[in-house]
């Protein structure tokens, strides 16, 4: 609060004099972005965060130079809920997946409880809720592809109850029934048994994440899915044209049933300039893990970092264009101007792709807001797609599981 | 409400026809008032492996097999462990998944159970479903092999509801050696006390039930929670080497355990182990005759297996135990132990039955019995489930404990 008073006395002072009138509009807006971006809740739901907390070195509570996501960081860019990614290679099957993904999940865990103080393991909406109104930074987990559960139906309950709440159906490859959107169709979309998945994830209140899989497997999923869908984190193929993005159609009856798209900040799907560039230096986005494979081996982190050094120096050598954060916002504006601002929301990808310049990490994210702001949007509507939207599709997973574990 | 107006009704009406009067099933109106009184916890029951086949459902009465809803409501059994096994020969990444799947199992039957099961993982939620007239469902984890040496997998486990894991089954795993397999660690590795340090710190009770003498002695030295024995019996009645001597029930209860009696009938008589090895054919006989019905299904087996025990001894191939030798099992270790260190840890499903226990339905015939032998109201109380409950408690507390006085965040399940 007297930080509050003594923010809002350099305003007025330093506005005092000649541009008076300028200056009072310019900065009544800065002051009623941030106002709105820290009471609002701020839910990302893509971070790859639990790769750098594989390392063992890495501390969640520590600013840390590297990377996008820490405590402080978190606390100065406003982000009260994220998602954490629970990820390994699309390579990786069978027990081995289950094993290591129980790991990942048992970290998250860990961590959370390390850091009591600061972080709430959350699993519904009204925990988020609570977190927030408790001061602490809500963590969920959300699993990124399908073939972590095995080839096995139950898993899908399992890792509901240890507190999972989205699964991305397919990551960069296909996985045994649903097809990737980088890789070779080998499924047309969904096989039966993938659309017992989808049903099963709605049964259990885990979010059916589109992000990544095939166009087929996105419509299949909608056909099957009682929940509305989320991508959570993917961007919009008519500004940049990559599979990982969303077409117009796929946004609309995306929105149509309800559901959320929220968008990647990686550079190669925010800039169709960029991904020209990229793709014809350094070959598609979708494969640095196989470009970096001898020098990494399974290692995310390692692959994260060659792929952040290659672009710096494809940068530097002016082979890549800049790519600015204002990308993002022409992301969302593009959703919104299509089905509204309903169904669109924040999926950075933080800690797990090459942010655009202005936004390094999570410290940055009240500009999105000021931007919005800017851009006309009113309160209401940029808290929607702060947080406020992703909320009610976990509500409505919630209601809708509800309903179906009762009529069992 | 309404229903427990009716069972009241009922129950009242009831007492007044037995008043003083002994029913057929030789069970007096006082043992029946005390063992309906009572939260009866087994900590062993391999019950499990039968719902692995999907075709098995709890709330039917089946005549195979120990454990069905039925039959745990006429035994009035309060809390029951479901026991997640595997033969020790399964390892890696197979044996996690096999276990989740088995966690999950038992998980589901409690989901399709909710006016009869609820799933407990502490004693004051067994106290509570105990209260809505529920059974509670409970997991026990059977063999160190499952976490793969993997402390992330047993948080996984403790996470999901396991409340305790025994340390190795029949094989020695990685860190552990198993009373029935040849010394190899001598006893608990580092890692294993590591494992049992996790174990206190999450509150997984550490089972020492299966483990050899020097691994139950390295885990006594290394918990700061008291141990229990999910399902052993005396060694110095039936000279098992899955028995526990009196020293070592000694020194268990000496550090607040429990020893929870197994029924399995090569356990309990020293007759039966001698015929047994005696003969070696008929095990042969027995494990050939057991393939041939169940091929390699571990809940046919287990089934089976008893039954074909039972046929045998029908023939005259092997010798009769009674359940008495139940009793006599929890008197010496009550008369070595104490009377806070003795619990039930059947077997059932997993084991062969003595005459007299082939279920779940005859578990008030041990109240009966330990009346009959001038035992306190309040002692069988204790040896029924209320020691197993303290040991349950005490693990818990330790854990808060260990954990800084925070309440672990997994405490509540959904």
């Amino acid at each position: 609060m007297r930080r509050m008073v003594a923010f809002l006395c350099l305003i007025s002072c330093s506005c005092a004099g000649l541009f008076l009138a300028r200056c009072t509009a310019a900065d009544d807006i800065a002051e009623r972005a941030h106002q709105l971006h820290f009471s609002s809740i701020v839910l990302d739901t893509h971070a790859d965060t639990p790769q750098r907390l594989l390392t063992g070195t890495f501390d969640l509570g520590k600013r840390d130079a590297e990377g996008h996501v820490d405590i402080p960081r978190m606390r100065e860019g406003g982000l009260n809920a994220q998602f954490f990614s629970i990820f390994i290679t699309g390579k990786t099957l069978g027990p081995p997946a289950i094993q290591q993904a129980l790991d990942q999940i048992d970290l998250v865990r860990q961590n959370v409880q390390q850091h009591g103080k600061d972080l709430a393991l959350a699993t519904t909406a009204e925990e988020i809720r609570r977190a927030h109104a408790q001061g602490q930074i809500a963590i969920l987990m959300g699993i990124e592809g399908g073939h972590m559960i095995g080839n096995d139906i139950r898993m899908i309950r399992v890792y509901s109850a240890l507190g999972v709440r989205y699964m991305t159906l397919a990551h960069f490859y296909n996985d045994e029934w649903a097809d990737s959107s980088t890789d070779k169709p080998a499924h047309n979309g969904l096989t039966h048994f993938g659309t017992e998945v989808v049903r099963e994830m709605n049964r259990q209140g885990m979010l059916v994440d589109i992000s990544h899989v095939s166009d087929k497997t996105f419509y299949d999923a909608l056909e099957v899915s009682r929940v509305p869908l989320i991508a959570s984190h993917s961007s919009i193929r008519a500004i940049s044209n990559h599979p990982r993005n969303m077409s117009d159609d796929m946004i609309k009856v995306l929105a149509a049933k309800g559901g959320v798209i929220q968008i990647n900040y990686e550079r190669n799907y925010l800039s169709e300039e960029y991904r020209t560039a990229f793709a014809a230096v350094a070959g598609d986005v979708s494969r640095m893990e196989e470009k970096f494979k001898k020098e990494c081996g399974d290692d995310n982190v390692c692959i994260g970092k060659a792929e952040i050094r290659l672009e710096k120096e494809l940068t530097e050598a002016g082979k890549l264009p800049h790519v600015s954060w204002e990308k993002i916002i022409e992301h969302i504006d593009h959703v919104v101007r299509l089905v509204g601002p309903d169904h669109v929301g924040l999926g950075s990808d933080f800690d797990g792709a090459d942010m655009p310049d202005g936004l390094e990490d999570c410290s940055k994210l009240p500009k999105i807001t000021e931007a919005l702001l800017r851009k006309g949007y009113s309160e209401e509507d940029i808290r929607k797609i702060l947080g406020g939207n992703i909320l009610r599709v976990m509500e409505q997973s919630e209601k809708i599981s509800k309903e179906m574990q009762a009529a069992q | 409400m309404v229903r427990a107006i009716l069972c009241t009704g009922a129950c009242v009406a009831a007492s007044v026809l037995l008043a003083g009067a002994m029913k057929a099933d030789g069970l007096s109106e006082r043992a029946r008032k005390l063992h309906f009184s009572c939260i009866v916890v087994d900590t062993h029951d391999d019950t499990t492996q039968r719902l692995l086949d999907g075709k098995f459902d709890l709330g039917t009465r089946t005549s195979a097999g120990s454990i069905d809803i039925p039959r745990m409501r006429e035994g009035n059994v309060g809390a029951i462990f479901f026991s997640i096994w595997m033969p020790s020969k399964v390892t890696g990444p197979d044996a996690v998944n096999r276990a989740i799947v088995q966690i999950d199992a038992v998980r589901e039957q409690v989901r399709k159970h909710p006016n009869d099961l609820v799933l407990a993982t502490t004693a004051a939620e067994i106290r509570e479903a105990h209260k809505q007239g529920k059974i509670a469902a409970l997991l026990g984890v059977e063999g160190g092999h499952m976490i793969n040496s993997d402390l992330g997998v047993l948080r996984a486990y403790a996470a999901l509801g396991v409340r305790y894991m025994t340390l190795t089954h029949s094989g020695n795993d990685e860190w552990a050696d198993s009373s029935t397999d040849k010394a190899v660690h001598n006893g608990l590795t580092d890692f294993g006390r590591e494992v049992v340090r996790e174990m206190n710190r999450l509150g997984v009770m550490v089972d020492i039930s299966h483990v050899s003498d020097k691994t139950f002695y390295d885990a006594l030295e290394t918990s700061k929670a008291p141990l229990i024995a999910s399902h052993s019996s005396c060694r110095a009645i039936c000279d098992a080497p899955r028995n526990m001597t009196d020293q070592m029930m000694k020194d268990l209860a000496a550090k607040g355990g429990v020893v929870q009696i197994n029924y399995h009938v090569g356990f309990l008589s020293q007759a039966f182990r001698d015929a047994e090895k005696a003969n070696p054919e008929l095990n042969r006989a027995i494990s050939a005759e057991v393939t041939k019905r169940c091929a390699d299904n571990e809940g046919c087996q287990l089934i089976e297996g008893d039954r074909i025990t039972r046929e045998y001894v029908e023939q005259g191939k092997l010798p009769r135990v009674e359940f008495s030798k139940i009793i006599e099992h929890i008197d010496h270790a009550v008369k070595v132990a104490g009377i806070d260190h003795v619990g039930l840890g059947s077997d059932f499903d997993g084991a062969n039955m003595p005459y007299g226990m082939e279920d779940a339905a005859k578990l008030p015939k041990i109240t009966e019995a330990l009346l009959q032998k001038g035992y306190a109201e309040g002692d069988v109380k204790k040896i029924l489930g209320e020691n197993t409950l303290r040991v349950m408690t005490d693990v818990q507390l330790i854990s808060r404990e260990l954990n800084g006085g925070k309440q672990k965040q997994e405490s509540r399940l959904q």
